[in-house]
């Protein structure tokens, strides 16, 4: 009994460290022909709320803990897009950050209270392992996420 | 051969065919559910280092390279971003350095992933899909199986089939209440 649990633990483990998925579509991948820039999401969102898009750009930062979230630059300085995706749907590896990615998902909108800001991200911190400080949040926000569903990063 | 045997001899080796797959969900289930304490998929250095500060705005190419000369960098891509004026992210193989312009403090991150722990829960949370997810499939119905066949092995002495009785019963209560508590 005892060599088949050992012999059981040695086969899980091996067969583990054997196999190696170097993944680069990430779950729909992508099917639309046409992107639209960052800064035309930022700036006209409303237009495209509930709609299928793609951007394009660097992955600027990633979900530590699940993976579940990725900001893709924008063209123009300090522009950035949240990218939101179902809780291990999708697993954006934290290796994606600074490379170039095309990422698609339906635009979404919210309006935040100063305490659903502070709540937001203070959670985020957490994923982080950062520290927050609620008193920089000075009121509520308005901001455009993408609700992902497919993505394609090269290099991988 | 009687129902008995044949519940039994099905009992036992659908528990062998299970016990490699138990053990995966088994541990990477006390890995996902502490996520938040433990990163089971990477394992994150932090250190902090000092350059010279830089007045906040939009840092160009030749401003960078005189960052990554101070921070000793060769092998640093020239990629960065700005997420506001007085912050700047640069990024490299396995590592993302966030530095602070004004006060010059560098906040440098080295991930790496941990081998075992990160396949392990690539199967658990089926980011596989395709064939797997049968596999997957396949388990859950081996383990209801399991429950059903273990269910019958009731034992034959009155004191033991009272016990049995007892924790089959618990293990029904048991989710109920936190369900009850909870949801």
């Amino acid at each position: 009994m005892r060599k088949t649990v050992a012999l059981t633990l040695t086969a899980l483990m091996l067969s583990l460290s054997v196999v190696s998925v170097m993944a680069k579509t990430f779950g729909d991948g992508v099917i639309l022909e046409k992107m639209t820039s960052v800064s035309e999401l930022l700036e006209n969102g409303d237009a495209y709320v509930g709609q299928r898009v793609q951007v394009r750009g660097m992955i600027v930062d990633v979900c530590a803990s699940r993976g579940c979230w990725v900001y893709v630059a924008g063209e123009k300085p300090f522009e950035k897009i949240r990218v939101k995706v179902k809780d291990g749907e999708i697993v954006f590896p934290l290796e994606a950050r600074g490379i170039e990615a095309v990422v698609e998902g339906t635009l979404e909108k919210f309006d935040l209270s100063r305490e659903e800001v502070i709540q937001r991200k203070r959670h985020h911190a957490e994923e982080q392992g950062e520290e927050f400080d609620p008193s920089t949040v000075t009121g509520g926000e308005t901001f455009f996420q993408i609700r992902g569903l497919g993505a394609l990063i090269e290099g991988i | 051969m009687n129902w008995r045997r044949l519940n039994h001899s099905l009992h036992r080796d659908i528990g062998f065919l299970c016990i490699g797959l138990t053990l995966l969900y088994a541990l990477s289930g006390i890995a996902v559910n502490h996520m938040h304490d433990w990163n089971a998929n990477y394992s994150i250095e932090q250190f902090n280092l000092q350059i010279d500060p830089l007045p906040p705005g939009v840092v160009n190419s030749a401003q960078v390279q005189q960052i990554l000369r101070q921070l000793g960098e060769t092998k640093i891509s020239k990629k960065h971003f700005q997420p506001d004026p007085e912050n700047l992210w640069l990024y490299a193989d396995k590592r993302m350095i966030r530095i602070h312009l004004p006060s010059g403090n560098v906040q440098a991150e080295k991930s790496q992933r941990r081998p075992f722990w990160y396949r392990l829960n690539f199967l658990h949370l089926n980011h596989a899909k395709q064939a797997w997810t049968w596999v997957a499939d396949i388990y859950a119905g081996g383990l209801f199986l399991l429950a059903l066949t273990g269910m019958l092995l009731l034992p034959k002495r009155a004191d033991l089939k009272r016990r049995a009785l007892m924790l089959c019963l618990g293990g029904i209560v048991i989710p109920v209440f936190f369900l009850f508590i909870y949801y």
